[in-house]
């Protein structure tokens, strides 16, 4: 269970995370005015500063119990926890298994992986639909649009 | 990827090195990625696609060409992947001087020594064009005028080909410019033709709508001698009427852009000189003469050392003006 | 009316069957790339340009702009079924389309927006027709301040309409600036932002971040919301199409105001992301449904579709006539005519007058063309919200993937895709406005890249800004915009004092 409160100051100390980020990479361009006019760091520190103050007031108003917020204490629920991972988690595998296994191998084995563990769809139809989705991308991209995407360390080392 | 066969297929194949191209024994296995430096639709770009096109036609290799775009950061997208694809004779990366320009002016990933040169395969020209209506003949009047008012002096990029040639003839001239950076050469094309700037340095195939339009018109070229006779431009004039910058007392003698090929780094000598040897073949086609002459380039072909021997004089010659303006990244 | 003349003559070019058909099967590969995110117009163009070298210059180009038509629709079905813009111009359709398609009626929301698309078009090839040679004088005037004014308008009219937390839009839009600035800037050529990350020396491609903010972060919202779309009607209803279309009419005014918007951003290079962004929040400023926007009203689909469509339209008029290039499409087009043997530039209206005015009729036919095979589809696409969400979404998240990876090849740009999943999903929930941050990923480094060449072109003087006449009127109709909520917020609290918890609450229902 995730509370409204975490879940904004969360989000403010991101954004400010990347605002001071954004502010202390600017000095390595230069701030103000050269005789190359406006230099390069200037809005980039600018906009860090911007957006450094305005997470500090996020933050400030996350953690005050403000009218509006007080009323949502709960914003993300165990059940809802657990279907966000349900989603994302895959995702995030699916995506860190491209390198190794090329986008094919991989996005068939999360479609299947997605349909046949929870048995949303039996396993038979859950392979027919990974191998369609998988061909499906290598005609469209590889062939009728010579788009190359990456075929992974396996591919290669297969010596495709 | 692909290197394990590769290295087996070039470990078979080392008796002939690069200095005979023709006989050069490796053969691509697999589709090959051209690898243009730059968005679609310009200079490099279309060079890629010119090549990839004419090697289709005449069937110079089996292997099927796709061409790619990385021209994030004014090209070094496309180079740095250069670089990461060490060993891969697959990627050939087309670009410009700015492969060994760019990482001297700015903090880029990639050094031209991470690349293996192919070749340079056109040069493209540098004019000095200003408004259709200005009342200079020449370039001793536009810089006897430039030298009493600050002129506002237009390019592609910054601290690339075009600023490096505004601070030459600043120096040369002895006046100060303004220059004003924009994304590509059409634009600054038309900001001069809409009056925001006094002039540019485009190439001729940037401007040339522009001058038989009738908005602007060349005053000089940056060329040891005039350009070929061509077909007329615009009623009365051709390429070759544009007079040479030294001949009107702008003693800027040469200043070109090349279009660079180029290979990734650790590739196998055999695997350069097979493209060596197809850039070649290119170059022998009627296509590519036309391709040439409808863009307004200069048809050369360095390789090998003479490449290495450009290379090197241009790095001495940007590396001066570099450092004069205190662009050198430390 | 010499044009009108030559219009004709133009007619003859374009209409004859083998050019209808090139149209047909132009238009059809381009509702193919541009449903498809990862793949776009460009791909298309580039794809076919080598095919074009054999032809006619005229079939040529009316084969490759009838794919560009084709994928304008296109690009428009993601956002609506899917909340995906595949294209920047098309992120605003999302804002109401797509929860018209999630409220079950996603064949309405479809043919809506093509409706409007092909209106908005239309208008933008009269404009062609009949002020071709004023429209390039006019674009001739705009000069690095010029630019930065357009840019600003769009900000304006769009920023603080939304009805989000004041702070949380300025820290959105501060975000998006910072992430148009990652990359090599043009001003300097030096390398701003990369965080020690050397790849990103290219920059944050705009498709990663929409992808991202818009797919998966949805995608997100949906799952925790368990949300299943209402159930469509299973039989395909062609008659709501033709309901849909013949319902547009009653908002003429709408319509209108959005293809002069629309024409408008066109010419002056303000390009039409801007055009629909600004068409978008201008409608809902001004609509007297403005409340709704956001919640699938359908001048919130009419709005932006038919500026987008209309700038896109007569931007092509300053590529023939100026050589500028509007978009990554048009700037492989100009390739291609430069191998043709064509220069952009003034003189194409002089020297090919069978091509420039065979184009211009194809426009009208090809967008007849495109309208009618689009149309056609809109029950197969809207079928696919019939597909249970289970199956839908990893196969969002692979579209997603490979949209994210095709942009550049580049296996980071699918990661950072990912945090900008998680992102998007954050800020929904705690209502932090996306619109203006995709706004400013978008326009931000231009409006900066423009403002910083008029601050060299006048040594550091605002005055620029207020140099001439143009100029000015730009910078005050945007000043006015911006000041205009102010204005009208303060008016209301001076009339009665306002009770925070209630107006914060109605304000967090609707963000977009």
């Amino acid at each position: 269970m995730i509370s409204r409160r975490a879940l904004e100051l969360a989000t403010a100390v991101l954004t400010g995370g990347f605002g001071v980020a954004v502010v202390t990479s600017s000095f390595d361009n230069g701030i103000g005015w050269s005789s190359a006019g406006v230099e390069a760091g200037t809005f980039p520190f600018l906009t860090g500063i911007i957006i450094v103050l305005g997470s500090i007031y996020n933050l400030v108003r996350g953690v005050l119990p403000v009218a509006s917020l007080a009323n949502v204490r709960v914003a993300i629920t165990q059940i809802e926890l657990r279907r966000l991972a349900g989603l994302f988690v895959p995702a995030a595998i699916f995506v860190a298994a491209i390198p190794p296994l090329g986008i094919y191998i991989a996005s068939a084995l999360y479609v299947f992986a997605v349909l046949a563990i929870p048995q949303h769809q039996s396993v038979p139809r859950a392979l027919a639909m990974a191998g369609a989705a998988s061909l499906a991308l290598y005609v469209v991209f590889e062939r009728m649009f010579q788009v190359s995407l990456p075929h992974g360390a396996l591919a290669a080392a297969l010596g495709f | 990827m692909g290197r394990t066969s590769t290295f087996l297929l070039s470990a078979a194949a080392t008796v002939l090195a690069g200095t005979m191209p023709a006989l050069s024994a490796w053969q691509p296995q697999k589709p090959i990625e051209f690898v243009a430096t730059a968005g679609p639709g310009g200079g490099t770009d279309n060079l890629a696609r010119a090549v990839q096109n004419i090697i289709t036609k005449h069937k110079l290799t089996e292997q099927p060409i796709v061409v790619v775009n990385k021209g994030g950061g004014s090209g070094a997208e496309g180079y740095v992947y250069g670089k990461a694809s060490a060993g891969d004779p697959y990627k050939v990366i087309f670009g410009t001087s700015n492969a060994w320009q760019q990482p001297l002016v700015s903090k880029v990933a990639f050094n031209y020594t991470d690349l293996t040169p192919i070749a340079a395969m056109a040069q493209d020209e540098f004019l000095l064009w200003v408004k259709q209506d200005s009342p200079y003949k020449n370039a001793g009047d536009y810089l006897k005028a430039a030298a009493s008012g600050e002129f506002k002096m237009g390019g592609a990029q910054s601290k690339d080909t075009d600023e490096v040639l505004t601070r030459m003839i600043e120096k040369v001239g002895k006046v100060k410019l303004t220059y004003i950076p924009f994304k590509s050469g059409a634009e600054t094309a038309v900001q001069l033709a809409g009056g925001h700037l006094d002039s540019h340095v485009n190439n001729p195939s940037e401007s040339l709508g522009q001058w038989r339009g009738g908005t602007q018109r060349p005053l000089c070229v940056f060329s040891p001698k005039r350009l070929p006779q061509g077909p007329k431009v615009t009623a009365t004039e051709g390429w070759s009427d544009v007079p040479t910058c030294v001949e009107q007392g702008l003693d800027i003698k040469q200043y070109e852009q090349p279009r660079t090929v180029w290979l990734p780094g650790k590739v196998t000598p055999e695997q350069a000189a097979f493209y060596v040897d197809l850039m070649k073949k290119v170059q022998a086609t009627p296509e590519w003469k036309d391709y040439i002459e409808k863009t307004s380039q200069v048809d050369t072909f360095l390789t090998g050392a003479e490449f290495d021997k450009f290379i090197k004089e241009d790095l001495e010659h940007v590396k001066q003006v570099a450092g004069e303006q205190g662009w050198l990244v430390k | 009316m010499d044009n009108l003349a030559e219009l004709l003559h133009g007619f003859t070019i374009a209409v004859t069957v083998p050019h209808l058909a090139l149209m047909a099967v132009g238009v059809l590969l381009g509702i193919l790339v541009g449903v498809l995110p990862g793949l776009g117009a460009p791909n298309g163009v580039s794809l076919l340009l080598p095919l074009t070298f054999g032809m006619q210059p005229v079939s040529a180009i009316i084969l490759l702009s009838s794919m560009y038509w084709g994928a304008l629709f296109g690009g428009s079905v993601t956002s609506i079924l899917f909340n995906i813009p595949g294209e920047p111009s098309s992120v605003a359709t999302t804002f109401d389309g797509y929860p018209m398609a999630r409220d079950g009626r996603p064949t309405t929301a479809l043919a809506t927006a093509f409706g409007s698309a092909a209106f908005g078009a239309l208008v933008g090839v009269v404009l062609i027709t009949f002020l071709a040679s004023w429209v390039a004088q006019v674009a001739l005037a705009f000069g690095p301040a010029e630019y930065f004014a357009v840019y600003f308008l769009a900000f304006a009219s769009f920023v603080g309409m939304g009805g989000a937390a004041p702070i949380k839009t300025v820290v959105a839009l501060a975000i998006g600036f910072a992430i148009a600035a990652i990359g090599i800037d043009t001003v300097s050529g030096s390398v701003r932002l990369n965080m020690g990350i050397d790849e990103l020396v290219k920059g944050v491609s705009f498709v990663v971040a929409v992808m991202g903010l818009f797919g998966i972060g949805e995608l997100l919202v949906a799952v925790e919301e368990e949300f299943h779309a209402r159930a469509v009607s299973s039989r395909i209803d062609w008659r709501e199409v033709f309901r849909a279309v013949g319902r547009l009419p009653r908002h003429g005014v709408a319509l209108l105001r959005s293809a002069a918007i629309g024409c408008w951003m066109g010419i002056t290079p303000g390009g039409p992301t801007a055009a629909s962004f600004m068409s978008y929040g201008i409608a809902r400023r001004f609509s007297r449904r403005g409340r709704y926007f956001g919640t699938g009203e359908v001048e919130g689909i009419i709005s932006p579709e038919t500026a987008d469509h209309a700038a896109g339209t007569s931007a092509l008029l300053p590529m023939l006539s100026l050589g500028i290039p509007g978009s990554a499409t048009a700037a492989v087009m100009m390739g291609g005519l430069m191998i043709w043997g064509l220069n952009p530039g003034p003189m194409l209206f002089v020297d090919q007058k069978d091509f420039v005015w065979g184009l211009i009729a194809s426009m009208y036919v090809g967008n007849i063309v495109a309208v009618v095979l689009v149309l056609l589809t809109v029950p197969v696409f809207a079928a696919l919200m019939r597909i249970p969400f289970v199956v839908i979404a990893p196969l969002i998240v692979i579209i997603c993937v490979v949209g994210a990876y095709s942009v550049s090849n580049s296996y980071l740009d699918v990661v950072m895709m990912l945090g900008f999943g998680v992102v998007g999903y954050l800020f929904k929930k705690l209502f932090y406005p996306l619109a203006p941050l995709v706004l400013a990923i978008v326009i931000g480094d231009k409006a900066e890249d423009a403002f910083r060449q008029s601050m060299l072109m006048s040594k550091g003087s605002l005055g620029i800004f207020f140099a001439n006449k143009l100029v000015t009127c730009l910078i005050v109709a945007g000043i006015a915009l911006l000041l205009l909520p102010l204005v009208l917020q303060l008016a209301r609290l001076w009339r009665k004092p306002a009770s925070p918890t209630a107006d914060t609450t109605s304000q967090e229902k609707v963000i977009i």
